[in-house]
């Protein structure tokens, strides 16, 4: 029978709730430490020549969203091949986090737009219990499905010069996918965190998350061709990291991971 | 049952489903549940991944012949044996397997929707699985109340495969809506734990915790609170008013259903007869068409990738992409129907699936329809003009032929 690790008996259950509970009230009294806090950086580069994305063909509302030169978005990949769109994150479940970093993500408002029938922007990040605003600064009408696993899925009428506010109380696993029913070449992609450490890679491939506790962090790293990145490449040398999980260590002086190289193979499933 | 400590009996009937799983404890030719193996091969389980996942279900929810249910499911115990089992009388020549006899064709014993008849039915049977449900009178993402199911079963879906089941007896019919909420709760919580192995920490090799906390305060208890908090998040309908004039409630409704805010004409199309937008899909069948594409893709790219000049590690990541491709086009084959597009309805007919009472929809508008491409136009159509939009609907198949212009065949029942 191959079911040893089936044969849970009480005792370990007990024991492992018991030591979940006293695990759970040191952490709750605070362990003194990450007083120093630190900055990550680094810059995702594309290991091949720059894709040309394929045009999109507005097929609905032509006499609108035909007028915008409308991209594949993909794959962005700029002419100094920096991979923009990465989703970087801190993983740690109970990294402390600043109070200057809490304060500027409770300031920030998270906007989704709809705008020349394309979501803006592609990708975005937003943490539990900062509500998503969806607006519409269109002359046509959309809709926006947001497919959320672990938060209720919604899928709002947002009319033209419209908006809407969508909460989420729990993280997701897994970026959620963003598309418009009436515009079926629409897509972004939510990320939801439950902490302010996370963002997405600028056109020119680089990122930067700031207030970060010094030590060791777990980032996370994900692509809407790639899904979570399997293999990087820094100073010629190829590294994998399942799951798209790397291990850095932040200094107080800052961290830069430096230029880490994508090769073209991961984008193509 | 309820006697049990909530302690101990969890682990006890994790040993108990992997005594039954190895066969050999003189349990044979029971009916058994399917595993979700579309979902198993995209996570890419292991095998012992899929047997953990396949024994713990074991353990929280039974058999088909002999359904478990946990206090925290909220779920009748009794109710579920007199619908799950084989058909056959108990001893008070009580009807018992009601699910086999009425349901396990379509929807299939497991409720994947994938019953022997399913492939031959236009619209897909439901599948219970995902916890997703259409016609009901709550919020969008909400479940379901235990009415609304009870609706389904009495009235049936017009226009499709599903029939009216208004010749059972009440207690019947309550006991088929309580096992469609217990397949739907034993599905979803299937894929919250296929899906818990991805955000496992690396220290914990791929084995999901066997503990009560894990198992059900994480994975089933929060599924089971969904299904308890449905008759709270049902939708309050204003009454239209009374004095409302329905030709001028018409006219509106019209102006609104061609009208940017509401924007019905983008789906239903400008005559009404459901041929605007037409080539988008439902969750259950986009989750397949999106898989397809990554397999075929995946397995072109590997048909055309030479092995020659890889390095052995690169070789043995090819081989096991190779390998994991042709498990999942063969799932797809026995686990998956056919995707359909679904076409937004043809709303001449009269002819309306989730009820053809003006509230049912009121509801449709209001909560849009959850697995479907229909929006939500809660929030951006206030209440009675939500009222003009159904009264309009409902005018539509009986408007004068012309009306709409050239554009609009005489009879719209030609087309179909």
């Amino acid at each position: 029978m191959t079911s040893t690790k089936f044969n849970v008996d009480a005792r370990r259950v007990l024991a492992t709730a018991v030591s979940g509970f006293v695990a759970s009230c040191v952490l709750a009294s605070g362990i003194a430490a990450a007083e120093e806090w630190g900055t990550i950086k680094g810059r995702f580069l594309y290991g091949g020549d720059a894709p040309t994305p394929a045009e999109i063909k507005a097929d609905k509302d032509v006499e609108v969203c035909g007028k915008h030169k409308l991209l594949q978005e993909e794959l962005v990949v700029g002419a100094d091949k920096g991979v923009a769109n990465v989703v970087v994150f801190v993983r740690d479940k109970d990294v402390k986090v600043h109070p200057d970093a809490a304060a500027e993500a409770k300031a920030t408002k998270v906007v989704l737009d709809n705008k020349g029938c394309v979501f803006s922007p592609h990708v975005l990040v937003v943490h539990t219990g900062q509500p998503l605003i969806i607006k519409n600064s269109d002359t046509v009408g959309h809709n926006s499905n947001v497919a959320t696993i672990k938060n209720p899925p919604s899928n709002s009428l947002i009319p033209a010069g419209g908006e809407s506010s969508i909460p989420f109380a729990n993280e997701e696993a897994i970026p959620a996918q963003v598309t418009c029913n009436i515009h079926p070449w629409m897509k972004a992609w939510v990320v939801v965190r439950p902490n302010p450490y996370a963002t997405v890679s600028a056109a020119d491939g680089s990122f930067e998350i700031k207030n970060v506790p010094a030590g060791e962090v777990e980032l996370q790293l994900w692509h809407e061709k790639a899904g979570y990145i399997g293999e990087i490449s820094v100073g010629g040398k190829s590294e994998k990291i399942a799951k798209g999980r790397r291990k850095v260590k932040v200094e107080a002086a800052g961290t830069n991971l430096g230029e880490m190289v994508l090769a073209p193979s991961i984008f193509q499933k | 049952m309820k006697r049990f400590s909530h302690v101990a009996f969890l682990p006890i009937a994790v040993l108990a489903a992997a005594c039954l799983l190895s066969a050999g404890c003189g349990k044979t030719s029971s009916a058994s549940y399917r595993l979700n193996m579309v979902e198993a091969t995209k996570q890419r389980l292991t095998s012992d991944q899929e047997r953990q996942v396949a024994t713990v279900l074991l353990a929280m929810f039974g058999t088909p012949d002999d359904p478990v249910a946990l206090p925290e499911t909220g779920l009748d115990e009794a109710k579920l044996r007199l619908a799950s089992g084989p058909v056959r009388s108990d001893i008070v020549g009580r009807k018992n397997g009601l699910y086999r006899e009425h349901c396990a064709h379509c929807h299939g014993v497991t409720g994947d929707g994938m019953g022997p008849t399913a492939a031959f039915l236009n619209p897909y049977p439901r599948d219970y699985r995902p916890g997703v449900f259409k016609f009901k009178s709550t919020e969008r993402a909400d479940k379901p109340t235990h009415a609304d199911l009870l609706r389904i079963l009495r009235n049936g879906i017009a226009g499709t495969s599903m029939p009216s089941f208004a010749l059972l007896s009440e207690p019947q019919i309550d006991a088929l809506a309580e096992y469609v909420k217990y397949l739907s709760i034993r599905g979803e919580t299937e894929l919250a734990l296929m899906r818990a192995y991805f955000e496992l920490d690396d220290d914990a090799k791929g084995i999901l915790p066997e503990t009560r906390e894990f198992l059900v305060d994480e994975m089933l208890t929060p599924v089971a609170e969904k299904w308890k908090s449905a008759t709270a998040a049902q939708i309050v309908v204003p009454d239209m008013s009374a004095d409302i004039d329905l030709t001028a409630s018409i006219a509106k409704g019209r102006e609104l259903f061609y009208g940017d805010k509401a924007n019905c004409v983008k789906c239903h199309g400008v005559t009404g007869l459901g041929d605007g937008q037409a080539n988008d899909y439902d969750d259950w069948n986009k989750a397949i068409v999106e898989i397809n594409k990554e397999v075929k893709g995946g397995l072109i790219k590997t048909g055309e990738t030479s092995t020659s000049g890889m390095s052995a590690e690169e070789a043995a990541e090819h081989r096991q992409q190779v390998a994991w491709l042709g498990k999942f086009s063969h799932v797809l084959d026995g686990d998956a129907l056919t995707p359909r597009t679904i076409p937004p309805r043809n709303l001449r007919r009269g002819v309306y699936r989730g009820g053809r009472r003006p509230l049912d929809l009121y509801y449709r508008i209001h909560a849009g329809i959850n697995g479907a491409p229909m929006p939500a136009a809660k929030g951006t159509v206030a209440p009675e003009d939500i009222w003009h939009i159904v009264n309009y609907v409902l005018s539509l198949p009986y408007e004068f032929d012309g009306e709409l212009g050239a554009d609009r065949p005489m009879v719209a029942r030609d087309r179909f």
